[in-house]
């Protein structure tokens, strides 16, 4: 099967003019295997970009409500794209509590936060991907930055539990396109690893017989994990024997965590993952803390955050922001270049832009900013709003997705994006 | 309101005796608490005008009342104030309800730390999970509580990976080969010249020499062809020996080396796995490491001084380390079969039913439930049936067991079983698994009854090495003294084992006191101070010869001694070159008295809008200001504005050194970032809430030592809550009260008190 592969382009492209190119060279594969999608197909994908340090709103939010007018600075970065792009402003998270530094961050795409109990609500991402990742190699993936601190879990399942983030670009290029060495053994694996979720299962529910109520609830939780661990194995065994995509992207090796660098690859790695169909759903949360520098900046991102209202710290703030928005820009244009079925990419992609704050100065967890980029898209501008759910916006989404649902995490009413 | 009020005084006369006090505690809160806790104003989001019952119902909120009314922060200094005996008398009965509500104790499993640790006491193997198992939740300070213990699909799969890994390696199918390497300089490689100067590797004669310190760029790796770069690369899993011809030189003192996994080309992946002290005179060093397929490894010259960033490159004048040759051999086999085979695989041929209940006792001392036996049995049957040797067949046993709940979760009865005991002891004092003759000695009933024995030889064994390492670790977070800079462009002299040592002192103090019976005061003052070399001269201390820890007297003049004067605590509470006198007010707070203090529920941390303040103090008094913020912020200040006198890296400082960075120049590709410096005077005295004055860390310290009950009973509770895995709250009073007590006869020796707590009849109940 692997014979059918062929080479469509040979060399390697070097990242930094990856972008620049008409486009990735794709080892196509045949037949049964990944990165085909019909050439009568257009599927519904979802990009989801979450900052964990907000942005400076006073140059991202317009001044004016409805269609764009007078654009402020960093929203112009995106002016390419302005047609598509509805931005939504003042949302909020009711059943997010303010306080305890970062942690409340947890509930950007779910709209929940507890901080006595760690486990959440079903966040947006992973409902959207419940309803769009069953044909696909992997029902979601999930990128962030950095180690997996307290605060930075922003995607959760349907039961509350967190959603492996992979945090390495080499471990998600791995993930996506390295063919396992035999697939023999591959599903010998698996089939042993199926019958030992079966035992461990056994084993946890007559242990469940022995303990008190709080006990059981965290013996339901493994049992819960268990049973979805499952899934992903029968998921994993019937994509083993199938071909993996190629593409001809090097990894670049850095060791400085830049916009560049870091944002930029993770970014380039969600266009490829969706590109090949690996699956239909990435979230990519940008880096933050103190790891990320830039060269000609002294000071990391999360101290100049904390800008204190000082300018010089603001508008060392704002390179920053502006350097992010600039490559989110390039990711959507690239993602206009690429044609996967009948349609370019992001013609078939929703991407939303959020922050996990208001604003990192003050940690508010209220007055969230939300862009909303889709080629559907029947009337630009800002939606201005003041203390509405951002569930409404999730809600609205949901529906665009094929949802029929009424309500979502705390939404009082769904916003009809599109229109 | 009204008549909410009379229907609980009516409800409140019918009511049997215990309840009469209710009602007066409504009236104590609609006197005293209402007009800013009620219908009007909400302050802090908190509102008293509720039934005592409804507030009872809420146990963190009760515990906060009790808490600022027994320290007389509520009703605020400008309010009308109740009568003393009016608050104690609510106190008593808020006190009274916390008492009757037990605390919980969910179910916990094995931390990462404990993982390991049991793995490598049952098969002898050094294992490292660091890409295998996800990093452990912390709750309020330590990652052992239950609570926060959530489980999901990810750690699943990560638990049966690790299984897998542990399985391939510990019953592996053939004896592994050993082999030999040999490397010297025509195999070496380094990272060549800085790009800015100060340093560089570079090749001399037979010789390798190293001369800075950067983990991610200096360093020397190595080929098996001369002609090539490509890394050694480790051929597969087991033990290896590492035998390095390496000496220092232009140095008057002991170096380090450290050994690196990872690729020194492409250095992101670099992870620090040990480092080698090379005392002064040292030809080199012979080392064991378990090392993984794959693995790469590289020396650093841990101990150099960090290059500054200066454009002008320099010649190196300072200390360098010369690197002559390398042997590796691996994996090594002392004994074959293995031990762990040995102790998986007793007998050559095992039956499924025994095989699995052997395994399941050796795991975790327990059996199986006798309903979940069958499912591992089929297991091993299934195996054995479609060809699969023993190991084979025994492999998959151990992979389901380690992935199984028997393993991963910690039993515990209500009232803990003897096996059980022995495990909560020995995950306390060891972080491991119990050996035979605690299990023994649980077995007997020798445990419960009297635990005095076995504690003394836990605390002598070796392993008790881990609790004190992994407590301290998470108590003063030692791990994060490192966390920002130092900035070497501010402070150019501070070396990086020098911040290394910082992070060591903590827990040297810890092992000190524990093993010579010293009074737990020592944490607050002490006449000694356990330094090794470098902190010693840091210190400005008499000299001490070595890397290793001694307790040296302290003279008259120094003002060090006791957890606050440490430098590793000054420094992880600073920022790359800034003193945060919040940090380390609240770290106080946290760790020594045990308060859990969190910004309130309302509060947005203002948008303090700090422009036109010149100093820190200027900043913080401003914000201080702020009525939401001045409750917990009246104790913070003035205990961290004591310790203004000692800089970001924890010296002694006469005025601040205010930085303020340039506007970056740029020349080509090269970017330099140049630092303003102005001086201004340090104004650190304040008063704290009781009227007594601080002004510097000799007074802080004195405030502290009148403190002492409260901040032995907080050091007490956070031993506490690491044995017990779950947080001590105010209802646990009693228990600290009576380990507190039962200490007092033994001058608080940190040794009783780890005895008083495993001897308290909670410590044998869930």
């Amino acid at each position: 099967m692997v014979d059918c592969n062929q080479v469509v382009r040979g060399g390697i492209i070097k990242r930094r003019t990856f972008f620049k190119g008409a486009g990735v060279t794709l080892l196509l594969p045949c037949m049964e295997s990944l990165g085909q999608v019909s050439e009568a197909d257009s599927p519904r994908r979802l990009l989801t970009i979450v900052n964990h340090l907000s942005f400076y709103q006073p140059d991202l939010i317009p001044q004016a409500d409805g269609t764009f007018g007078k654009t402020p600075p960093l929203l112009d970065e995106l002016s390419d794209h302005f047609n598509y792009l509805k931005i939504f402003s003042g949302l909020d998270n009711p059943a997010v509590q303010n306080g305890f530094g970062h942690s409340p961050c947890v509930g950007i795409l779910s709209g929940y936060f507890n901080k006595l109990h760690r486990k959440n609500r079903l966040s947006i991402d992973q409902a959207v991907a419940d309803l769009i990742g069953d044909s696909t190699r992997f029902k979601s993936l999930v990128f962030q930055a950095g180690e997996n601190l307290n605060f930075s879990q922003i995607s959760w399942d349907k039961h509350g539990l967190p959603v492996k983030q992979i945090d390495s670009p080499s471990k998600i290029f791995n993930l996506l396109f390295q063919v396992n060495e035999s697939e023999k053994t591959q599903q010998q694996v698996l089939a042993e690893d199926r019958s030992i979720l079966d035992a461990v299962l056994a084993q946890a529910k007559s242990m469940e017989k022995r303990l008190n109520a709080t006990d059981r609830a965290k013996m339901e939780e493994y049992l819960t994990s268990v049973r979805e661990v499952e899934q992903t194995v029968k998921r994993r065994a019937y994509w083993a024997d199938r071909v993996k995509p190629q593409v001809n992207y090097e990894l670049e090796d850095f060791d400085r965590k830049s916009v560049d660098d870091y944002v930029g690859t993770l970014l380039d790695l969600a266009v490829l993952a969706l590109e090949t169909d690996s699956t239909r759903a990435v979230t990519v949360q940008i880096p933050f803390w103190e790891g990320f520098k830039e060269r000609d900046l002294s000071g990391n991102y999360h101290d100049l955050s904390h800008h204190g209202q000082k300018p010089e710290k603001i508008e060392k703030l704002l390179r920053l922001e502006h350097r992010i928005l600039k490559r989110i820009n390039t990711t959507l244009n690239s993602m206009k270049q690429r044609t996967v079925g009948n349609s370019s990419l992001f013609d078939q992609t929703t991407t939303l832009l959020t922050a996990s704050m208001g604003s990192a100065n003050s940690h508010n967890f209220d007055d969230l900013p939300a862009l909303v980029f889709d080629s559907r898209m029947k009337t630009a501008g800002h939606w201005q709003k003041k203390d509405v759910p951002m569930s409404n916006l999730y809600l609205g989404l949901l529906q665009l997705f094929g949802a029929e649902l009424d309500r979502f995490g705390e939404s009082t009413g769904a916003f009809e994006v599109l229109s | 309101m009204m008549r909410l009020l009379w229907m609980i005084l009516l409800v409140g006369f019918l009511l049997p005796a215990t309840l009469h006090a209710q009602p007066s505690l409504e009236q104590f809160f609609t006197q005293n608490c209402v007009k800013c806790h009620g219908p009007e104003k909400q302050k802090g989001e908190v509102r008293l005008d509720k039934p005592v019952a409804a507030l009872f119902a809420d146990e963190e909120l009760l515990e906060t009342i009790a808490t600022v009314l027994e320290a007389g922060e509520m009703p605020p200094e400008d309010a009308p104030q109740p009568k003393a005996k009016a608050v104690a008398e609510v106190v008593r009965m808020l006190q009274k309800h916390i008492l009757t509500q037990r605390p919980v104790n969910p179910l916990k499993r094995l931390t990462r730390a404990e993982y390991t640790n049991t793995m490598h006491d049952l098969f002898g193997m050094d294992f490292d999970f660091a890409g295998l198992l996800p990093l452990d939740h912390v709750e309020q300070g330590f990652d052992k509580f239950g609570e926060a213990h959530l489980m999901s699909p990810h750690q699943v799969m990560a638990y049966l990976k690790t299984a897998r890994f542990i399985a391939e390696r510990v019953l592996p199918d053939a004896k592994p080969k050993t082999r030999t390497w040999e490397f010297d300089v025509r195999h070496f490689h380094g990272s060549k010249n800085f790009a800015t100067g100060g340093g560089g590797d570079y090749r001399d004669g037979d010789d390798y020499v190293l001369t800075g310190f950067r983990p991610y760029r200096s360093n020397l790796h190595f080929s098996i062809d001369p002609e090539s770069h490509d890394q050694f690369v480790v051929p597969a899993f087991g033990l290896y020996r590492l035998e390095v011809k390496a000496r220092s030189e232009k140095s008057k003192e002991g170096e380090v080396i450290g050994i690196n996994l990872g690729d020194g080309r492409h250095p992101t992946s670099f992870r620090n796995i040990r480092r080698i002290p090379m005392p002064h005179g040292s030809k080199g060093f012979t080392t064991k490491l378990t090392l993984k397929a794959g693995d790469q490894l590289a020396f650093t010259f841990d101990s150099a001084r960090v290059p500054g960033r200066s454009l002008v490159k320099k010649e190196h004048k300072g200390p360098a380390m010369r690197f002559s040759r390398l042997k590796v051999t691996g994996p090594l086999t002392e004994q074959w079969p293995t031990a762990a085979m040995e102790a998986i695989l007793p007998k050559p041929n095992m039956k499924p039913l025994e095989l699995v209940d052997h395994i399941a006792l050796l795991l975790t001392q327990r059996p199986l439930e006798a309903e979940a036996r069958q499912v591992f049995v089929e297991i091993a049957r299934h195996q054995k049936e479609s060809g699969g040797s023993m190991a084979a067949t025994a492999r998959s046993v151990l992979i389901a067991l380690l992935t199984s709940p028997h393993f991963i979760y910690k039993a515990e009865s209500p009232e803990l079983a003897d096996v059980e005991r022995s495990h909560r002891l020995s995950y306390f004092l060891w972080n491991s698994a119990p050996d035979i003759e605690l299990l023994n000695a649980a077995k007997s009933g020798a445990l419960s009854k009297d635990p005095s024995a076995q504690v003394e030889r836990m605390l002598k064994d070796a392993k008790s090495n881990r609790f004190i390492d992994d407590f301290t670790r998470q108590w003063l977070q030692r791990d994060k003294v490192d966390d920002f800079g130092p900035d070497v462009r501010v402070f150019k002299n501070v070396r990086r084992m020098t911040v290394e040592s910082m992070g060591r002192e903590g827990r040297e103090l810890f092992r000190h006191m524990l093993e010579n019976g010293l009074s737990m005061e020592n944490f607050i003052d002490s006449d000694f101070v356990m330094v090794n070399d470098r902190l010693a001269r840091f210190y400005e201390l008499p000299a001490v010869e070595g890397d290793t820890f001694l307790p040296v007297k302290i003279p008259d003049k120094s003002e060090r001694g006791g957890l606050v004067a440490q430098a590793g605590f000054l420094k992880l509470t600073s920022t790359d070159f800034a003193t945060s006198p919040i940090h380390r007010g609240s770290w106080i707070l946290k760790n020594l008295y045990n308060e859990r203090i969190e910004p309130p529920a309302d509060v947005l941390i203002n948008e303090p809008d700090i422009r036109g303040t010149t100093t820190i103090r200027e900043a913080i008094l401003k914000h201080q200001q702020l009525e939401s913020c001045s409750r917990c912020h009246s104790k913070i200040d003035p205990m961290g504005f004591a310790l203004e006198y000692y800089d970001p890296v924890g010296r002694k400082r006469s005025e601040y050194r205010h930085v303020e960075e340039l506007p970056v120049e740029r020349e080509g590709t090269t970017f330099t970032k140049k630092l303003k410096f102005t001086k201004v005077p340090i104004d650190a005295a304040m008063k704290l809430p009781n009227g007594r004055e601080v002004r510097d860390l000799p007074t802080l310290k004195a405030a502290l030592m009148a403190d002492k009950e409260r901040i032995l009973k907080g050091i007490i509770g956070k031993l506490i809550s690491y044995a017990h895995g779950r947080e001590v709250t105010r209802a646990d009073r009693p228990h600290v009260d009576a380990i507190f007590e039962s200490i007092a006869q033994q001058d608080f020796s940190l040794r009783a008190a780890i005895h008083a707590i495993v001897a308290h009849p909670a410590f044998g109940r869930k």
